[in-house]
């Protein structure tokens, strides 16, 4: 049930034989489905907004949108995430077999090197890709010698297919390697056993295994691509997301929210195939393996293509974009004379991210427990909803709640608090998710043994269930903040007048072409993202 | 106080495939070790939470003690029913060691408290692993601490959940001996949960016998195996042969010629006998049978019969005499037979 | 086990005392003077903040493009939380004028500005420096490319000019320039140039600089931009190669436009707005923009600082300043020629 996760969990639930009372598990129950109802108002109203306005568009924005322009928008974002979805499998199957099956030097490091990848902010990437990549560039740099006077600029489709194929591959190779490290060996050894060859065996027994963990990673990634807007703004590929914004910064809330709605719906559609497939699909975890000898497949002469294949992967979606950092470092570009410290960068950014994951793991709570322990079908319903996030992609919540605010709640109208509210609701069912999945785990009898030794409901799920749960939440909490603190388009449209954090300082110092000023923040942020992302697979290693 | 526990039409119905509990009425003495049997899914468990008070009845009452704890008006929450619990998977807490997971229910944590941790401690045998965590001690050990756990704060009732069923089998008859030790010597109430007849036979002072949420017989041990209320109870405790025949009164004809009943019936019947109720010997004593199969255990054999009709018994005797495949011995019965009318009912008539 | 937890906890604890020090940064001064900018913040940025040191006056700034911001301001209508509305062209201020948002500002003010072009005929807004449309372009580049440096904007649409020139569409200077094209042109003539330049592979940017820094990588040949971006450049290095070209009289390339300032009618401390925009007028901040934004001061007392012909000098052509203000015009013919997507 974990949505849009960072990191894939097993799912391991205790089969529950009594069906306890919520008002006995967990105190009061009513609290619980009060508390959610005002959350799912909250989560609620960017969605009810879009839709309201863009009814309101009525004729006009019917017809805008048929204009063959924006036509083109829903073209440009389909071929994105096509085109995406495949070239990240492309990387990421062979990736995730390498750091798996093989008895390649170095997998962890590869691996730790290859997730690094996804959690470099996407319009981070881009923005050092046009310029290693541009006409001019390193790479132009280092054709010179054999006559390449000026390459093709990359900016547009190809720039940002290039940049989000580097960003999400990791989403394709976590759950295969998942997949890979725990699928059923003994059906290959059976295959080996009846005069297949390694390859046949691969084809015929491994591939079909991995069919259900490719397919969920490759809805991650076509998620992420209609959702990102770093990449295409950066690349200037007009796809939904920019479009949204270039609407939105000008404050044309019709257009806007018609682009939005489509853009929404196109995003539901893609969700309903993915629960299809999880359906169908069954759960996989992460991790070192450990708990298991697993036969690797020796490269032999395959060895050093094999190296030269993640390495190539690694120095592109990793390396290219800590160089092209540490060149700007040098200053061969104007000078910004606007100078922010970055101490006050690292403290709003630290700060904002570290509340929003704070809110948001404290309103996944009374979620998680409804989730839980729903024993009606308004329970199930108040849970489903509350997962709206997932489904709104962070521009249509900014540019709702920016509409909104300004129009009908003054009072919040550039606050921090309405940033605050921005980033919850679209990483509130990261939270519910992570906290969800830490109690699924817990055996309900634990909390049954407290309450018969006396400790009343509120004392067993705070000395019982929310310790055995701290690692889960935690790593929740840490997924969030990672993504807030990454997030560029809520943090531009909601941020009070005067806030800047490490992403709007890089927008705003890319948009100027202070590329030096972009570098220091481009640093700090991958690395304290670096740290976090460490945090989050140790979590992930400790559950085996 | 006259009983440790009273239920009175305890009913519980489930919207979802849930065992549901109908209509129970159970009575408890004080250090009465009673076992609730019956086939899996059959509401067992259902009872046992219902008591806990994990479940809230649908209908019916729990007392405990002198103490109303669940009627139409009441509901007395598990925390302050004063009923200690140990749960099928043991449910220790897997983030505090031993010791702690003993003191857990303590109210006093002082002196006192930790006294009562070191008794129970003791009482378990597990002074040395105080400190140990739950992952690091075996399926018995485990057990034990739950015990300890449970018993703790001198709960008025002791509920143990199928707490057996988890261990090797070669374990299980000894850790069930310490925990009948234990609990005879705390001379605690207890209610046992089991789908395991033998473990229900050998533990208990009384059995009460659940199928499909509805109390059918509640007695000693050596009556539910011996005069089961009806057919049903019959076939799930213990091995049984069932003949047809035709009742008059105290006896009834059957294959085996006439036979004694323990109660009148008439008309048609099944007769019930218990392998151990059968003599088998070479004397022309009986019925003539011929030996089919023979299984040999060592403190006692079974015998696979035939009868000249072509009727199958099957009889358990001592390994004193000797018996091979193939033998013609005669066979008679020992005690009267137990009969089911077509109802299945075995209760005079 | 034990002390990956003890580690988590730390985490924990570090993230709640950073949040704690972080929340005093996170409140707002409610009382600092609320400015809506259309004008970049490495431009107006640093007289703002000087602003601030003389006066003790606090300002908040809210940074967009110059047609953004206005459209905001057309938004949040009565509830528009700003004072001072700077634009970085006059058809912005020209279309709040014109929806009756501006306030009037006293003579004393109004006649600071020389020339009446760059002054509101109403009174409500008006102009803090003044720059050029021009080309920018790198010599070697052109060179190598072989080509000529053209009479008129309107030859780039020819083939040899196909990938190699620059233009930031969304930046309201290049707007106006386009509304002064529909002057000159006419709308049919205008949007065929617009979707004949984009049919030549017209490089977009973001903004005005990283323009003039692509043409100094040998990205693209030529850009359009305002004049004074380079002197930027050259001032932290005057070894790059990279000079600016005046189109020719009447050329609907050429264009003198204006950034200016207007007070809202909403602002609820319009005096100490008014301070502001005085301020931005005094020979200090005059200076300011002649020596470091390079632009044109609009004041007697202050010169130009460097070489650039003079406004007089400069044929601009034959349009009214004020006959730019058909922004939502010129927004939609740009945004429908697809010069955004």
């Amino acid at each position: 049930m974990e949505h849009s996760g960072l990191i894939p969990t097993q799912l391991r639930r205790y089969r529950d034989r009594g069906a306890p009372d919520l008002h006995l598990q967990f105190g009061n129950r009513q609290l619980a489905q009060l508390v959610s109802v005002v959350l799912v108002a909250v989560v609620m109203t960017p969605v009810a907004f879009i839709i309201i306005r863009a009814i309101g568009a009525g004729q006009e924005g019917i017809e805008y949108l048929l204009q063959a322009r924006n036509l083109r928008i829903v073209g440009n974002s389909i071929a994105l995430m096509v085109t995406v979805t495949f070239l990240a499998s492309l990387i990421g199957v062979p990736f995730a077999w390498l750091t798996s099956r093989s008895d390649l030097p170095g997998q962890r490091i590869w691996l730790v090197l290859g997730l690094l990848a996804m959690v470099i902010p996407s319009y981070l990437t881009a923005v050092t890709f046009t310029d290693a990549f541009g006409p001019k560039g390193a790479l132009q740099q280092l054709l010179e010698p054999i006559g390449v006077d000026r390459l093709p600029n990359i900016k547009g489709f190809v720039g940002a297919c290039l940049t989000l194929t580097f960003v999400t591959f990791p989403y394709v190779l976590l759950p295969v390697r998942a997949a890979l490290l725990y699928s059923d060996r003994s059906l290959e050894e059976a295959g080996h056993s009846l005069g297949l060859n390694r390859w046949q065996v691969f084809a015929k027994i491994t591939l079909p295994q991995l069919q259900p963990a490719l397919a969920a990673g490759m809805l991650m990634v076509a998620l992420y691509c209609l959702a990102d807007f770093g990449a295409v703004a950066v690349m200037r590929f007009n796809a939904f997301t920019r479009a949204i914004f270039l609407q939105t910064e000008s404050f044309r809330m019709d257009k806007a929210s018609v682009l939005a709605l489509v853009l929404v719906a196109m995003t539901v559609l893609i969700l309903m195939l993915r629960s299809r497939v999880q359906h169908r699909g069954r759960h996989y975890r992460i991790g070192t393996g450990a708990n298991r000898q697993l036969q690797t497949v020796q490269l032999g002469k395959w060895r050093l293509p094999a190296m030269l294949f993640c390495g190539t992967v690694v120095f592109v979606g990793v390396f290219i974009p800590l160089l092209v950092l540490l060149d700007w470092l040098s200053g061969r570009t104007l000078t910004n004379p606007i100078h922010v410290s970055m101490t006050e960068l690292l403290r709003n950014t630290v700060g904002v991210s570290t509340i929003s994951a704070l809110t948001v793991a404290v309103a996944a709570l009374p979620l998680a427990l409804l989730a839980l322990r729903a024993s009606s079908r308004i329970d199930r319903w108040l849970v489903n909803l509350a997962y709206t996030g997932n489904v709104l992609p962070s521009i249509v919540i900014a540019l709702a709640l920016v509409f909104f605010a300004s129009q009908n709640l003054l009072s919040l109208y550039q606050t921090l608090p309405l940033l605050i509210i921005g980033y919850s609701i679209r990483y509130l069912p990261f939270s519910i998710g992570a906290t969800h999945s830490a109690f699924a785990q817990i055996n309900p009898r634990y909390e049954e043994a407290a309450r018969s030794l006396g400790l009343s409901a509120r004392a067993a799920l705070l000395r019982i269930t929310l310790p055995l749960a701290r690692g889960g939440i935690l790593a929740g909490l840490a997924l969030v903040f990672l993504n807030v603190m990454k997030e560029l388009p809520t943090t531009l449209i909601l941020r009070p007048i005067g806030f800047r954090t490490f992403a709007t300082r890089i927008w705003s110092a890319y948009d100027e072409a202070f590329l030096s000023s972009i570098a220091l923040p481009g640093f700090v942020l991958i690395l304290v993202s670096g740290l976090v992302l460490i945090v989050i697979l140790r979590h992930n290693d400790s559950l085996h | 106080m006259e009983f440790s526990l009273q239920t009175e039409h305890l009913t519980k119905l489930f919207d979802g495939d849930l065992p549901a509990v109908r209509d129970v009425t159970l009575r408890v003495q004080p250090g009465e070790i009673l076992t609730i049997l019956g086939p899996s899914g059959g509401g067992k468990t259902t009872t046992l939470r219902l008591i806990a008070g994990f479940e809230r009845p649908t209908g019916g009452s729990i007392k405990i003690g002198d103490s109303v704890v669940a009627d139409a008006n009441h509901f007395v929450p598990p925390e302050k029913r004063k009923v200690g619990m140990v749960f099928q998977d043991y449910a220790l807490f897997p983030h505090i060691n031993v010791e702690e997971n003993i003191a857990f229910g303590i109210r006093d944590q002082k002196r006192e408290g930790e006294k009562q941790v070191k008794r129970m401690l003791d009482l378990v045998g597990m002074e040395a692993d105080a400190n140990r965590m739950p992952h690091e001690l075996s399926g018995g050990q485990q057990q034990r601490v739950a015990l300890a756990r449970a018993l703790a704060p001198n709960p008025d009732i002791l509920l143990l959940d199928e707490p057996f069923s988890n261990l090797d089998t070669g374990l299980r008859a000894q850790v069930r001996n310490d925990v009948r030790d234990i609990l005879l010597e705390t001379e605690t109430t207890a209610i046992f949960v089991t789908h395991d007849q033998q473990e229900a036979l050998s533990l208990s002072d009384e059995i009460a016998v659940i199928f499909d949420g509805r109390l059918v017989q509640v007695a000693t041990p050596h009556l539910i195996y011996n005069r089961p209320v009806n057919s049903q109870v019959a076939h799930f405790i213990g091995e049984a042969n069932f003949l047809p025949g035709e009742a008059f009164g105290l006896t009834a004809s059957s294959s085996l010629g006439a036979v004694k009943l323990f109660h009148p019936k008439s008309g048609p019947v099944q007769l019930m006998i218990r392998p151990e109720a059968i003599f088998v010997g070479h004397q022309e004593i009986g019925n003539r049978a011929s030996i089919v199969w023979r299984e040999f255990y060592g403190h006692y054999q079974r015998l696979g019969l035939e009868l000249d009709d072509g009727s199958e018994l099957i009889a358990r005797t001592g390994v004193d005499r000797f018996f091979q495949r193939g033998d013609n011995v005669w066979i008679s019965l020992q005690m009267p037979a137990l009969a089911f009318d077509q109802s299945g009912d075995s209760t005079a008539s | 086990m034990m002390l990956y937890k003890r580690y988590l906890t730390l985490f924990v604890l570090t993230f709640v005392l950073v949040s704690v020090f972080a929340i005093p940064a996170l409140t707002d001064e409610s009382d600092a003077l609320t400015i809506y900018s259309g004008r970049n913040e490495s431009l107006i940025g640093p007289i703002l903040a000087q602003f601030t040191e003389d006066t003790g006056i606090a300002v908040e700034v809210l940074y967009g493009g110059t047609s953004a911001v206005a459209n905001q301001i057309l938004t949040e209508g009565d509830n528009s939380p700003a004072d001072v509305f700077i634009a970085q062209d006059g058809g912005a201020l020209g279309a709040l004028a014109a929806a009756d948002l501006l306030s009037e500002l006293p003579e004393a003010t109004l006649d600071r500005v020389i020339d009446p072009a760059f002054v509101s005929p109403d009174g409500v807004w008006v102009g803090l420096s003044g720059r050029a449309r021009v080309l920018v372009y790198g010599p070697e580049t052109l060179e190598a490319m072989a080509l000529e440096l053209p009479g008129s904007i309107l030859d780039f649409t020819g083939e040899e000019w196909r990938g190699v020139v620059g233009w930031a569409p969304a930046n309201a200077s290049f707007v106006s320039n386009v509304t002064a094209m529909r002057i000159l042109l006419g709308d049919e003539e205008t949007s065929q140039w617009l979707g004949d330049m984009i049919a030549n592979d017209v490089q977009s940017y973001p903004k005005n600089t990283p323009i003039v820094q692509a043409v100094i990588d040998g990205e693209i040949a030529v850009g359009l931009v305002n004049h004074y971006y380079l002197f930027r450049f050259l001032a932290e290095d005057p070894d790059i190669t990279a000079a600016l070209h005046f189109f020719l009289d009447g050329d609907p390339g050429a264009l003198i436009n204006m950034a200016g300032a207007a007070i809202l009618k909403t602002s609820d401390q319009p005096d100490r707005a008014l301070m502001l925009v005085d301020y931005l007028l005094s020979d200090d901040a005059q200076e300011y923009f002649a020596s470091t934004t390079f632009e044109y001061p609009l004041v007697e007392t202050v010169e130009p600082a460097v070489d650039v012909p003079s406004l007089d000098e400069i044929e601009s052509p034959d349009i009214d300043l004020s006959d730019l203000d058909d922004l939502q015009g010129t927004l939609e013919l740009i945004e429908e020629s697809g010069a955004l997507d």
